[in-house]
């Protein structure tokens, strides 16, 4: 009986943060689809009286935006390229090394994680400007490259931890060549891990305030200090109605990532995957 | 049958880049960070003799509550978006069908695409004063005119940011979990919520805890939340240095200030590490 | 130096990085820094920003100067911190702020003397809009007279305020919206001072001011931007605030706004915004630009929808302004002008200052 009791109420509590979690991501997504379609010109009390398209009208007219977009998008590209290959190659370089301060390399590797992005951002404006680099770019993309970096590191290395190095052993034993060893053998178990990391870090790219802030320039800005800088410039509606093109482009994005890699492939399925 | 050849060769590329990247600017803001500021002018002044005044400046239980309210503010954040980030995982991971999985991983991950800026602005205007749950706050007893609301604000910011992160990260972790153990404990007549607790939670520990690491790492870095929905007075210390970086352009204290946070974050989550390794070395493998 | 040598440079940075990116800085990746008759104009959003493009357009009907226009991401201090990291290599050529920024741009040495030659409309603008360096040369083309006021919502509060002592009386708990300190260069603070007999040289009585509104809960929100303001004067939630003409402008759109800039025991705070020009900008074309928009006629087209005032005295101000700014023989009663060369060193300060002691009030 008591256990019948405590199974319920166990069922019941992890269905309640079940539904939280789903509340909690869904509802401000509803609202701003709602408020993208406001009529009032300003942000008045919840819900709208009168229903307009204005504020997509104001978006598509300006290309303040796709200039971000452009730039975002770019940057992003480059960064998630750069830091999963070098990532992915650390990850798979420190899993193998033997030699002492492995453990403080893999640490220094991953501190970018850890340093806040204000500071990263701010640091690399001086750096770079020390070594002659002015351009927005260049700036960007070294700075997109150090924060992207350790997502890729860090998943991949994740999913090694579960690949027996006996599996590559085996492979050499066999007569397989080190360089074919790794491609054939620990690469496609490390997959998941890279494909999870190379998502996390274009993530974090495409979504960086705090670097792209600072590393920014008058020609070339990335998309969320385009909205930043409207915001506080003038923080009117026409943010609800990207948010709702950023929803649509999202469910495309993803879409697609099913389509082409699997989404699955993103989490794996795990040692005991069904 | 190590290679240290071409293990070399993996290593060097990361070496290269990352190296410079991350200890080039480390540098130069240490040095900034020495340099004496004169009132109304922009920036160090290079020409003094460096100064450990900077430091100084900051020393003091007022900037030392900024650091706590931080460290605070952001562990309770992590501390939700496991308690309710596990709980999605798990489903994911034992319970959905494969539609209903994939539904939800894609959620997931589309809720990451979805501009950090734009989910913070979307937050404000469901939980802000003129929102349809304006009233939540009182749910958790806190009157509406109450300073504390933007705290909650804050902390409602960074955990729908640090929710589905986690839950992602911990997918892999259940995944990892042999569901026989738990059909086991089941068939011998174990209640539910005990197998949950003893078999899968105990045995996610590491995995909860470095997803936990990851979440904070986040939180108490982050500057836009506390800009934009802290309502000025619930400050990180990122947003302390951001003033003093892009405001009042004193960038020696900023600087300082960025190695002070730099320090103490990096103890902390390499503290943390530390002891997640030694306590449950055996779990994580 | 050019910007051939520079993306040379750049290149051979990132390729001895071990970056390999050589190939992704193919011409038209990095766009020339500053090409002969291409401006780069930092400009605020908003208001600001469609007025100036719509300007631009006339403009260009008899000018080939391209524009690029850079929006302010925060307080227009913040242009100052980008610049000085890349000093002297800037892409900034013209600059539109106002009078405290032009101070800091001048105490750098950044800016370059107004070439009167070519900005003729300087000369019909009244002389004490202008500021001068130490050498007494005009280094501002002033285009607006803007001000800072205390203010309310009068749908919010009908019987208003006598007096901004008033307001630490326990219905206005959690009702005010005042700047961080750094915005309006600290004229908050300046405002409390001299209502408790100071200036912004003797804050000190301001600042106890600023403590005794914090402590009592009065202060609901600190903002950091116009936007910011415009929006939590929006919710209803606060209904009396301290800010700049611009977003008071934009609040009084959508609401009954009544401006408190003329109580018997505090001032209102008046300064002007305008452009400047940066060393090592195309000067001619820039100057050229900045004259057309200190036109007469253009004045009073590019301040009707700011809520500000032309710097022209025969452009025409917004009728709604009516009573925002002063008749000329008001000016010594209710106006007053700070001083911003002494502000703009006291800011530092006056920051540590508000961290230290005001916000852990204001929390609680």
């Amino acid at each position: 009986m008591t256990k019948r009791l405590a199974d319920a109420l166990f069922g019941s509590v992890y269905y309640l943060f079940l539904a939280s979690f789903i509340g909690f991501s869904a509802i401000p997504v509803v609202v701003a689809i709602v408020l993208s379609f406001d009529a009032r010109s300003f942000i008045g009390p919840f819900p709208p009286t009168a229903f307009s398209l204005q504020w997509y009208e104001k978006f598509l007219a300006d290309d303040y935006y796709y200039q971000g977009l452009a730039t975002s998008l770019l940057v992003s590209a480059i960064a998630t390229v750069a830091s999963t290959v070098l990532g992915a190659l650390a990850a798979l370089g420190l899993d193998r090394a033997g030699f002492r301060g492995r453990k403080v390399l893999q640490a220094i590797l991953l501190s970018p994680l850890v340093v806040p992005n204000v500071v990263l951002g701010f640091g690399i404006l001086m750096f770079a400007s020390r070594l002659g680099i002015i351009d927005g770019m260049p700036r960007l993309i070294m700075g997109h490259v150090l924060i992207t970096f350790p997502y890729v590191m860090r998943t991949t290395a994740a999913s090694l931890v579960g690949i027996r190095s006996s599996y590559y052993e085996a492979a050499l034993s066999l007569g397989a060549r080190p360089w074919k060893a790794l491609l054939q053998i620990t690469l496609p178990l490390a997959r998941t891990g890279i494909v999870a990391g190379a998502i996390f870090a274009f993530v974090t790219s495409f979504d960086d305030v705090g670097i792209s802030l600072f590393l920014s320039d008058a020609f070339t800005f990335t998309l969320p200090v385009a909205i930043l800088a409207q915001m506080r410039a003038n923080l009117d509606l026409t943010i609800a109605a990207l948010s709702v093109i950023f929803i649509l482009a999202t469910i495309l994005i993803i879409v697609l990532l099913d389509r082409l890699a699997g989404l699955d492939a993103a989490v794996g399925r795990g040692v005991y995957g069904r | 049958m190590k290679r240290p050849g071409l293990t070399a060769s993996m290593l060097w590329p990361a070496l290269i880049v990352i190296l410079p990247l991350l200890f080039g600017p480390l540098l130069v803001l240490l040095h900034e960070s020495l340099k004496p500021h004169i009132a109304g002018r922009v920036g160090g002044d290079a020409t003094s003799a460096l100064t450990l005044e900077n430091y100084a400046l900051l020393a003091g239980p007022e900037y030392a509550q900024y650091f706590l309210d931080t460290f605070r503010i952001g562990l309770i954040s992590t501390v939700l978006a496991l308690m309710l980030g596990y709980p999605m995982a798990h489903f994911i991971v034992r319970r959905a069908s494969p539609i209903m999985r994939r539904i939800l991983i894609a959620s997931l991950i589309g809720t990451l695409f979805l501009s950090l800026i734009v989910r913070i602005y979307a937050i404000s205007m469901t939980f802000g004063s003129l929102g349809p749950l304006a009233g939540f706050s009182r749910l958790l007893g806190i009157a509406p005119t109450s300073p504390s609301v933007a705290e909650l604000m804050v902390v409602l910011g960074l955990l729908n940011t640090t929710m589905p992160l986690v839950a992602l990260t911990l997918i892999g972790t259940i995944q990892n979990i042999n569901p026989r153990l738990e059909d086991a404990a089941l068939s011998l007549g174990a209640p539910h919520w005990k197998t949950f607790v003893q078999i899968t939670l105990a045995m996610s520990v590491p995995g909860i805890l470095s997803a936990g690491i990851i979440g904070y790492a986040f939180c108490i870095s982050n500057l836009v939340v506390p800009m934009l929905v802290g309502r000025g007075f619930v400050l990180f210390v990122s947003n302390l240095i951001y003033f003093r970086f892009s405001e009042v352009a004193n960038f020696p204290s900023g600087a300082a200030l960025s190695i002070v946070m730099m320090v103490i974050s990096l103890g902390i989550f390499y503290g943390l590490l530390h002891l997640v390794r030694t306590q449950w070395q055996e779990a994580g493998k | 130096m050019s910007s051939i040598t520079r993306r040379t440079f750049t290149q051979g940075a990132l390729a001895g990085s071990g970056l390999a990116m050589g190939g992704l800085m193919a011409p038209g990746m990095i766009r020339p820094a500053v090409a002969a008759d291409r401006l780069m104009v930092v400009q605020w959003g908003a208001q600001w920003i469609d007025v100036s493009k719509q300007l631009l357009t006339k403009y260009q009907q008899t000018s080939d100067t391209q524009v690029a226009w850079e929006l302010h991401s925060g307080g227009a201090a913040a242009v100052v911190a980008k610049i000085k990291a890349t000093w002297p290599n800037t892409q900034y050529n013209v600059l539109s702020v106002w009078d405290p920024v032009f101070r800091s741009l001048m105490a750098e040495d950044w800016l370059v003397p107004v070439d009167e030659n070519i900005v003729t409309n300087l000369k019909t603008i009244p002389d004490q809009f202008i500021q001068k360096n130490a050498a007494g040369q005009k280094m501002t083309i002033p285009l607006s007279t803007a001000g800072a006021f205390w203010g309310y919502r009068e749908d919010l509060l009908p019987g208003g305020f006598e007096s901004i002592e008033d307001l630490l009386k326990p219905e206005f708990k959690g009702k005010l919206c005042v700047p961080y300190p750094i915005n309006l260069t600290g004229l908050f603070i300046v405002s409390c001072a001299i209502q408790r007999g100071g200036d912004e040289k003797n804050a000190e009585p301001g600042w106890e001011f600023v403590k005794e509104l914090a402590k009592a809960g009065q202060i609901g929100e600190i903002c950091t931007s116009n936007s910011e303001y415009i929006n939590a004067m929006a919710t209803g939630q606060y209904s009396v605030g301290f800010w700049n003409n611009g977003g008071w402008f934009a609040t009084a759109k959508n609401f009954p706004v009544k401006i408190m800039n003329r109580m018997p025991d505090n001032k209102g705070f008046l300064y002007n915004e305008g452009f400047c020009v940066l060393k090592g900008a195309p000067e001619k074309a820039a100057f050229e630009f900045a004259n057309f928009f200190a036109d007469p006629a253009n004045n009073e087209i590019y301040n009707m929808n700011l809520g500000s005032g032309p710097t022209q005295p025969t452009a025409k101000t917004n009728p709604k302004l009516d009573g925002w700014y002063y008749a000329p023989d008001e000016l010594g009663k209710h106006a007053y002008f700070a001083d911003f060369a002494y502000l703009g060193k006291v800011m530092n300060e006056w920051n540590a200052r508000w961290e230290k002691e005001i916000v852990p009030l204001v929390r609680g």
